[in-house]
């Protein structure tokens, strides 16, 4: 397990925002665990659990579902507002244990570049909102995955996404369950705009407007070289926009 | 710092630090049924019920729970008897080792509470936490819809063998429609085609409740780590961050000043006593290879130094603190580059005893030879070559290695160990602690999975060692990562084949040549290849058969022994050699193999010349039983094998970037070790006229003290209830070689036979005197009591209380050992369905299906979870485990998701069949069972891929951009 000096639990964000600020302790936000409690022995860290924040609720709001940073996993597929895809994305983002305790927020957080659900939420035009002691900011899901110092000091509260459109995925992998290698997200908007959202081409999950490859970096591994990857994402790509009516 | 959780009902307060897991905390306080499967929370060893929801106890923080209602398996049926989903796991076999049973109750438990009539799909789902690498998932599946069932009031229906018709034989009349697959399987029932020639049995052959049900479907205290001990130590260990590399300096003295450190070893300060690690019988193969600390290290993993200390964190901390300074050396991971004599020499230590070539890294050089293969290849019509490769692969037991040394109240040395082999680690840990084996006493607790991992001395001589340094209890535990990198593997191999055929397709000259790759030490190297080219060379009739062998070290982590031993890798190369043969020659692959497989009289004449107990064999043994032929049909049959040669079934017009197909494997495997493997047994009788049955057989979770105890009880003509099943302890328990070679049930069995037959002799005169009789031949046993031929008898606790105090007083009791002359193979025809992407190259494997003829089996439940389980394990192999390694040496992968086993939601149909046939040289009928099923899947699997694509891929395993990269070059 992480090397873990204290634990706080604070009652309020904004005592939450005061210990991230403390130049006394090196806080990081715990949220299900599953990530922070399982990173090899490391620096000594402090963790601030948000389980008291109230922050697990899902609230629609028009087109859009505004869900809390501590929202689990399981929670998040089980809802009657969640539309379909994304449900079985927070399914397929971690087996029933660890999906009990996994939370949106953490999930964020972690920008793992495999995570099927971020690739999900970023094909449904996610924003996060980051409080900071300054006031609530809104960002942008695919530019706080991009430049993650964006978060600074500040706490995850919340996701928020449109709901509309129609959407699909496709994914390679090398089991039925497995994290695949490369997957695909693809979705038409409800203004008729189309998204891409691919895992496995980059360092984190990447949103591609039009679905143009270029520029993506594939980090080879063992499963899949950076070639490899690149024709997976082209056939993937041309799969979800042909089931989608989309020119491929 | 304290924290309030209400576990079980109760509200309690515990002491915890801030970076002490739930789990660490519930274990601390006494609930056992929490246990570790990885530092990670994959495995859900440790799975908890947190406010309702099924959580990874040992990912999630103690302070987490702080506030919050925890529930445990120790909550269900607290006093005696069960609940109703435990009574589910038990009748449906879904318990092997039950390390992980308590879990998945209380995922069953969380699921069925908020819905009561879940599809099996739901139920998978709830499992997805709880890696399972024993039952296949079938049976725990089974054991909640069951569950459901009775929660809600259904009638069940007790389970119980399903008879499935035989397809083949003289008592079949006509011709079989194999095209129409069965219907209405009853739900969890084990499908068994029976023979006509075996006799009937009242235990034996019966799906009877494990012997262990009671403390593993509760959760008890059964495992080596479910013991509290005051003034345990915690060992550490300490593995080199380098492939290759003399140790050139290390000094402890910041490590030893840190307070809570009571001892730091390695080689300066341990003696330096040769040995070989495999846990097999006296004299130990060589060679010679591994001392407790070495000087050199020869692979990232390999022992450096171990500290003892009051806790894990005080030791994790003192390692890190030991200053050593390495001389790295170049590093060789390839078995072929290795033996080239131009690699880095591995072992070039003055004391290395007993490799073949150690200058070129040659640990093993073996020949065989019968008739004249040159001069068969001359004779053949067309001869075929081809090479495969088979990778490295970890067991992956989910309880990983474990160890608790102490010494006792005399002084002697107790090792309390999750292992295979008690006696051979006693026998093999005694020099390198200098002491005698009088002075030690080992004992094997429930083991949570082994297959082959924990045939091994691994970390036994290390608790020893820091046992007797500190005179404390100390404890090692390896984290899942070193379970990866430092305890054992699969032996990769490059193997090629070259067959002769003749004109009408009959095999006349078969050569086979091997390198092993036997990394930084040759632990099982010799044996493991020899099974490699005893099952590579036996399966298929030919005149001349030639094997050739070289093993070779490496700096990759030790491979050893795993289930299948030698058989998988040899069977993957035979029976994807036999399927491009038959394709080449355009015939029929059942039809090609069916001409040349071993028969009945058939002789197994390499065995002779290969394996071990080979030396001790005088004459050539023959095959003496074999269903195969019916193996095969039922196979066909549940597999819908016709569909194979159906275009429009290949290749689904409305997928078009989709090919399906179908594959075969024929599987032959052996049966313990001939000449060489002895199991022995004791049975005594007790004053209610019940049994202790004490043995040294290993029961890891295949359900062999179940399978023992089940022999016993129907010589003895009781209940299985009646025997009361001790094992393993070498203080208390004859000795047993332990388990491994698929020998409990044939070798041990027999031993338990033997001595069930003396006892019920010895019975049979107390009765005969009790009765009044002229003679105790006329006297017969059964329901508990002694029948003489007029109908006259006596109850087993009447002839128990006469014999124990009433009447010439005399112990009823006896000992036998047994050892085997012959080996007689189990058969079995493998079949596997996959859909193949031609585009991204991603397998999916759509069905599994094993007919296996394993003699009788006399637990059909359990046997049949063997095949299930085996089948996952080996689907694993084929598909998508393997053990990656950056350039450096270093494994990439070391935790389970980027090592990818199979988990419950995305199993294939698997369907197990088990062919009866009358073994008379075994118990009951009995063959082996638990290795074969790890045989055929890949090669199926691979086959099936050529059926689908046309494409025929000879390295596993068939992961995506291998299988792609396979499609772009046909």
């Amino acid at each position: 397990m992480a090397t873990i000096r204290s634990y706080h639990r604070p009652q309020s964000i904004q005592d939450a925002l005061e210990l991230m600020a403390r130049t006394d302790v090196d806080a990081t936000i715990l949220a299900g665990g599953t990530v922070v409690n399982g990173r090899p022995e490391q620096d000594p860290i402090d963790v601030v659990d948000l389980q008291e924040l109230g922050l697990d609720g899902i609230e629609p709001a028009g087109d859009h579902l505004e869900i809390g940073a501590m929202v689990r996993l399981s929670d998040l597929a089980e809802s009657y507002f969640i539309p379909a895809l994304l449900g079985e994305l927070a399914i397929r983002e971690a087996p029933n244990t660890l999906r009990n305790a996994a939370t949106v927020g953490g999930t964020v957080a972690a920008a793992d570049p495999e995570s099927e659900l971020l690739a999900g939420l970023l094909a449904f035009e996610a924003t996060v909102s980051v409080a900071q002691s300054i006031g609530t900011q809104i960002v942008p899901l695919h530019s706080l995955l991009a430049d993650r110092s964006q978060l600074g000091l500040g706490i995850i509260t919340s996701v928020t996404i449109a709901v509309g459109g129609d959407a699909t995925a496709e994914r390679t992998g090398r089991t039925p369950a497995d994290r695949p290698i490369v997957m695909a997200v693809g979705r038409r908007a409800e203004d008729g705009s189309f998204l891409v959202a691919l895992t496995g081409v980059d360092t984190t999950p990447v949103l591609l407007g039009t679905g143009d490859l270029g520029g993506l970096r594939p980090v080879a591994d063992f499963r899949g070289s950076a070639q490899y990857r690149m024709e997976l994402a082209r056939i993937l790509t041309s799969r979800v926009k042909a089931r989608l009516g989309e020119d491929a | 710092m304290k924290l309030t959780v209400t576990v079980n009902g109760i509200e309690r307060n515990f002491a915890y630090q801030p970076h002490e897991s739930l789990k660490a905390v519930l274990r601390r306080e006494g609930y056992y049924s929490v246990r570790f499967g990885s530092e990670t929370g994959e495995t859900g060893a440790a799975a908890v019920l947190l406010d309702g929801r099924l959580v990874s106890a040992e990912i999630l923080l103690a302070a987490q729970a702080d506030g919050h209602a925890v529930d445990t398996v120790e909550a269900l049926a607290p006093g005696r008897g069960f609940d109703p989903i435990q009574e589910a796991f038990i009748v449906t076999g879904a318990i092997q080792s039950g390390y992980s049973t308590p879990a998945m109750i209380l995922a069953a438990k969380a699921l069925l509470a908020r819905n009561p009539d879940p599809t099996e799909e739901e139920v998978r789902d709830v499992l997805t936490g709880i890696l399972d690498r024993e039952t296949g998932y079938l049976r725990p599946v089974q054991a909640i819809l069951r569950a459901a069932a009775v929660l809600r009031g259904d009638e069940v229906e007790p389970v119980e063998a399903w008879l499935v018709s035989a397809l083949t034989g003289p008592e079949v009349e006509g011709p079989t429609d194999l095209t129409r697959p069965l219907s209405d399987i009853p739900m969890g029932a084990p499908l068994v085609i029976p023979s006509p020639e075996v006799p009937e049995t009242n235990v034996v052959g019966k799906p009877e409740r494990k012997v262990d049900a009671i403390k593993l479907a509760k959760g008890r205290p059964a495992f080596t780590d479910d013991i509290e001990m005051r003034g345990m130590l915690y060992a550490k260990m300490l593995y080199s961050p380098h492939a290759h590399a003399h140790i050139v300096g290390i000094d402890d003295s910041r490590a030893r000043e840190l307070p809570g450190v009571h001892a730091v070893l390695h080689h300066e300060n341990t003696e330096r006593v040769r040995y070989a690690s495999g846990g097999q019988s006296y004299p130990n193969p060589l060679p010679y290879d591994q001392v407790s600390f070495d000087n050199k290290v020869r692979f990232v993993g390999d022992r450096v130094a171990v500290v003892a200390a009051d806790s894990i964190e005080i030791a994790e901390e003192a390692v890190g603190l030991i200053d050593v300074t390495y001389e790295v050396l170049p590093a060789v991971f390839d078995e072929l580059e290795a033996i080239t004599g131009d690699a880095p020499v591995i072992h070039d230590e003055d004391d290395m005893d007993g490799a073949h070539d150690a200058a070129r890294n040659i640990v093993h050089h073996m020949e065989a030879e019968v008739g004249d293969v040159a001069a068969g290849f001359k004779k053949a019509h067309r001869v075929f070559e081809n090479t495969y490769r088979v990778h490295q692969v970890q067991q992956c037991p989910i309880e990983p290695h474990i160890a608790i040394a102490y010494l006792d109240s005399d002084e002697r040395l107790v090792i309390r160990t999750s292992t295979q082999v008690p006696f051979h680690v006693r026998r093999m840990v005694a020099p390198l602690l200098g002491l005698p084996v009088k002075q030690i006493r080992v004992i094997k607790p429930r083991i949570g999975g082994g297959f082959g991992a924990k045939q091994e001395m691994l970390i036994e001589d290390v608790v020893g060692h820091l046992a007797l340094a500190t005179g404390r209890p100390v404890r090692l535990e390896l984290t899942r990562e070193e379970e990866f990198m430092s305890s054992r593997t699969r032996h990769p191999q490059t193997i090629t084949y070259q067959t002769g055929v003749s004109k009408d397709g009959l095999l006349v000259s078969q050569s086979m040549r091997i390198v092993g790759n036997t990394g930084a030490y040759g632990t099982h190297a010799l044996t493991v290849q020899q099974v490699s080219g005893l099952r590579g060379l036996s399966s298929y009739n030919s005149p001349n058969k030639r094997f050739d062998c070289d093993v070779a070290y490496t700096n990759i982590p030790v491979p050893g022994a795993y289930r299948g031993y030698g058989a998988p890798q040899a069977l993957f190369a035979l029976e994807s050699h036999m399927e491009d043969i038959a394709v080449e020659l355009g015939m029929d692959p059942l039809e090609f193999r069916r001409q040349n497989w071993t028969k009945v009289g058939d002789p197994l004449d390499i065995a002779t010349r290969l394996g071990e107990g080979a030396s001790d064999m005088e004459v050539v043994p023959v095959i003496t039983s074999s269903g195969l032929e019916e193996c095969v049909a039922q196979g066909e049959r549940a597999i819908g094998w016709h569909r194979r040669s159906d275009p429009e079934w290949i290749a689904p017009p409305d997928r078009p970037h989709i090919r399906r197909g179908i594959g075969f494997a024929m599987c032959m495997h052996g049966t313990a070790i001939p000449g060489l493997d002895m199991g022995a047994a004791s049975i005594k009788i007790n004053d209610d006229g019940s049994f202790n049955l004490l043995i040294g057989a290993t029961d890891l979770g295949t359900g062999a003290d179940t399978v023992l105890a089940q022999m016993a009880a129907e010589v003895l003509g009781v209940p299985l209830e009646d025997i009361v099943v001790y094992a393993a302890d070498t203080d208390m328990t004859p000795f047993d070689v332990g388990a491994y070679a698929s020998s409990t049930t044939y070798v041990s069995g027999m031993a338990v036979k033997k001595a069930a037959d003396e006892v019920r002799r010895q019975i049979t005169e107390r009765a005969a005197l009790m009765l009044d009789l002229d003679s105790a031949g006329e006297v017969d046993l059964a329901d508990r009591r002694a029948f003489a031929a007029d109908g006259k008898a006596v109850g087993l606790d009447e002839i128990a209380l006469h014999s124990l105090h009433q009447d010439q007083q005399h112990q009823i009791m006896a000992t036998a050992s047994y050892v085997s002359p012959e080996s007689p193979p189990p058969y079995a025809a493998q079949f596997a369905e996959v859909e193949v992407d031609i585009e991204t190259g991603q397998v999916t494997v759509k069905a599994l299906v094993m007919a296996v003829d394993c003699g009788v089996p006399i637990n059909p439940i359990t046997s049949a979870g063997q095949v299930e389980g085996g089948m996952i394990q080996a689907l694993g192999y084929g598909h998508c485990e393997e053990m990656a390694y950056d350039q450096a040496g270093r494994m990439v992968n070391p935790r389970f998701g980027p090592y990818k086993i199979y988990r419950a939601d995305e199993i294939p149909r698997i369907e197990a069949y088990l062919v009866q046939t009358m073994e008379k040289s075994g118990p009951f009928g009995a063959k082996a069972i638990a290795e074969i099923p790890k045989d055929g899947v890949a090669p199926a699997i691979r086959n099936a891929i050529g059926n689908a694509a046309g494409t025929w891929i000879d390295q596993l395993p068939f992961t995506p951009e291998r299988v792609f990269n396979a499609l772009q070059s046909t």
